[in-house]
């Protein structure tokens, strides 16, 4: 393989870090205080439910419902306040914030990997149909998936759907906990709008994480049963080359500019998703 | 006291003293009874005993006005060959308590009742016999403290009741019962204060205490301000047109099982008030009858009050926290605490600082389409978004599991 990877610069095996310790963290804490919130907050949405009517007045577990819902808000909001300082103030941070910005291309990505799975434009291409359409179009044929950077439109639209809901929840949640705060500034009608925000956009976030990001970091046959870069934050050379082209081919242009000119030689080969 | 009752207590008792103080030749006196009666192990010929307790006797409210056992044993008066005949006439206290005894026979206990075994009530089934006492005397049948045993020696189970057995027990778990025996409040309602004495009537009977259209009364004999501020309420003014669709005391308090609202038996413990509410206030036909708004069951309930109260928080508002409970006025009253205009002040009570801000916007929102439009936008955004959004998710997860699973077909 190595022939294939420009003068060995990066091995299939070679480990880059795709998220350090400190990200790690962050993720963890995300996932702690997301759940507790998900926990002892959804439920209020399916109050009619037996289960949870059984549960909830089961001695003083509404109460303790409600404090740990407050209490993972809490954590939820210091995890956001260090993040957004990490972001700020880290090089790696601010390079981070960079590459999840969205662009054009990630929506092009995202048709394009549809199209990709579904087949139907190479079956039209075989079949000779449409061809001077293809011809003119050669984006439509979606011959290859996409090539994605350092993050692709799947973990951009994740980061920015977190970033969006919790601004969503912190704000509505915050007028929720100092009812009198909130009504001393709106009137009745808006503060009903901030609880119906916050459970319809928590059911959003709850949805969202339960089929989007379950699907991409543990059912997808590619990572089943778990993808490990939450736990050790690794990624190997292969990987970076089949999953993250773009910033693979970065690496290895950023490192043949270090190591000076060199006779010709091919480019990184890109193979074809699977 | 009547005065048929002055007779009896006061008047009768001097005579008869003053007939004793000169003893009518040939009529036993009670020492003569004693000598035979006053014998602990004197029996009948079914074996049962015929002692009388001459100090017991002596020291009732009958011996000690000086009224002797032939007085009420009259079929002895005349009588000098002891021991006597077996069988005696039953003592009529009619011929002194004139009045109670009419009342009586008026009664409930006048007549049998419609049990398996019927029987009827005579004066010594509650009174007791030869050591009857004055009702104000502690050691009475008859005293305030000692009424609900007399009466549930009967009503307990040996009386069939109508409301199913256990239902006259309840009274022994009610606030009224626990005054009584705990904190020894003789004032506080025993059987007869909501029943009557000698005049008990079943509930059915229009003249009945504890009938609908007298209840109120009754209640309001002890519980004065209550009685007024409950006059002053929607529910009251009904109530004195004759309406019987309103609430009086007994629909939310209960009938024996009175409670304090602190208690958590209540039925208007704080988590429990909606459910006695929602009883007419959810129901239709009443809705439409008096053009009361539906739903107010359903809509507090999904608000967060609704949730933590049914949860069993205790410090949410129920109904009764903002609409109150025995004066509950309608909310264009300009005294009702759901007014506009007292909104503040009503929600201040909980959520201090509370502003006017509180009546800008509805509490029971059946229709977010009609009463909110803007949350009604807000829902309907979210909706959709959350709709296409997972749509999406689901289509692309579709896909790429086609595409992988293709390709495995294809191998």
């Amino acid at each position: 393989m190595d022939a294939l990877t420009g003068r060995g610069l990066i091995r299939d095996d070679e480990v880059f870090l795709r998220m350090n310790r400190v990200e790690r963290l962050q993720h963890i804490l995300l996932i702690v205080s997301f759940s507790l919130l998900v926990v002892t907050g959804l439920p209020l949405m399916f109050y009619e439910m037996r289960l949870f009517k059984a549960v909830f007045s089961y001695g003083r577990v509404f109460y303790y419902r409600g404090v740990i819902h407050r209490a993972a808000a809490v954590l939820l909001i210091a995890d956001i306040i260090w993040h957004f300082g990490y972001t700020i103030l880290t090089r790696r941070g601010r390079e981070n914030f960079r590459e999840l910005m969205p662009r054009r291309k990630d929506a092009l990505d995202a048709v394009a990997l549809f199209g990709y799975n579904v087949g139907l434009s190479r079956w039209l291409t075989r079949k000779g149909l449409l061809r001077r359409f293809f011809d003119r179009h050669p984006f439509w044929k979606f011959e290859n998936p996409p090539e994605y950077g350092r993050y692709n439109f799947i973990e951009k639209l994740e980061y920015l759907a977190v970033a969006w809901g919790s601004l969503v929840m912190i704000f509505s949640g915050f007028f929720m906990w100092n009812v009198e705060l909130s009504l001393s500034m709106f009137p009745l009608w808006l503060h009903d709008i901030f609880a119906i925000a916050h459970g319809y956009e928590a059911m959003l976030a709850f949805l969202a994480i339960i089929i989007w990001h379950m699907y991409n970091v543990h059912l997808n046959p590619e990572v089943f049963p778990m993808s490990r870069i939450w736990l050790d934050g690794k990624i190997t050379g292969h990987q970076l080359k089949t999953l993250h082209a773009i910033e693979y081919r970065k690496i290895l242009a950023a490192r043949e500019k270090a190591l000076g000119p060199q006779p010709a030689e091919p480019g990184p080969d890109i193979p074809p998703g699977a | 006291m009547s005065r048929s009752g002055f007779v009896a207590r006061f008047a009768l008792p001097a005579a008869l003293v003053f007939l004793a103080a000169a003893p009518l030749s040939g009529q036993p006196s009670d020492d003569d009874c004693l000598v035979c009666h006053g014998d602990s192990g004197l029996k009948g010929g079914q074996g049962q005993s015929l002692f009388v307790d001459g100090a017991k006797s002596a020291a009732s409210i009958h011996g000690s006005a000086g009224i002797s056992c032939v007085d009420c044993h009259s079929d002895l008066a005349k009588v000098s060959d002891f021991p006597h005949a077996g069988k005696l006439k039953p003592v009529a206290c009619a011929s002194c308590h004139e009045a109670a005894a009419a009342a009586v026979g008026q009664s409930a206990h006048g007549s049998a009742h419609s049990g398996p075994k019927p029987f009827a009530v005579l004066c010594k089934d509650c009174h007791g016999t030869h050591e009857i006492r004055a009702s104000a005397d502690a050691s009475s049948r008859t005293f305030s403290l000692n009424i609900p045993e007399t009466c549930t020696a009967c009503h307990l189970s040996r009386v069939p009741n109508a409301r199913g057995p256990g239902f006259v027990g309840q009274y022994l778990q009610s606030v009224h019962f626990r005054a009584l025996s705990k904190a020894g409040l003789n004032s506080a309602a025993t059987c007869v204060s909501c029943h009557g004495g000698h005049d008990v009537r079943l509930v059915d009977d229009s003249r009945s205490k504890v009938a609908r259209p007298n209840i109120i009364s009754t209640c309001g004999a002890c519980h004065a301000g209550i009685e007024r501020d409950y006059l002053e309420g929607v529910h009251g003014k009904a109530y004195v047109k004759g309406s019987r669709d309103v609430p009086v005391c007994t629909d939310c308090h209960a009938e024996h099982d009175i409670r304090s609202p602190a208690d958590l038996g209540s039925i208007v413990y704080a988590t429990k008030v909606a459910a006695v509410c929602s009883r007419c206030h959810d129901d239709e036909s009443l809705a439409r009858q008096y053009g009361l708004l539906t739903s107010r069951l359903k809509t507090y309930a999904a608000s967060y009050h609704g949730m933590a109260s049914k949860s069993g928080e205790t410090r949410v508002a129920n109904c009764a926290s903002c609409h109150g409970h025995h004066d509950i006025r309608p909310s264009n009253d300009p005294r009702s605490s759901v007014n506009p205009a007292n909104l503040a002040a009503t929600c201040g009570t909980c959520h201090a600082g509370a502003g006017v801000n509180f009546s800008k916007g509805r509490i029971h929102v059946v229709s977010e389409r009609t009463e909110n439009r803007w949350a009604y936008t807000v829902k309907i955004v979210y909706l959709v978004v959350i709709g296409g959004l997972i749509s999406v998710f689901l289509a692309f997860i579709a896909a790429d599991l086609y595409r992988r699973l293709r390709g495995r077909w294809t191998r």
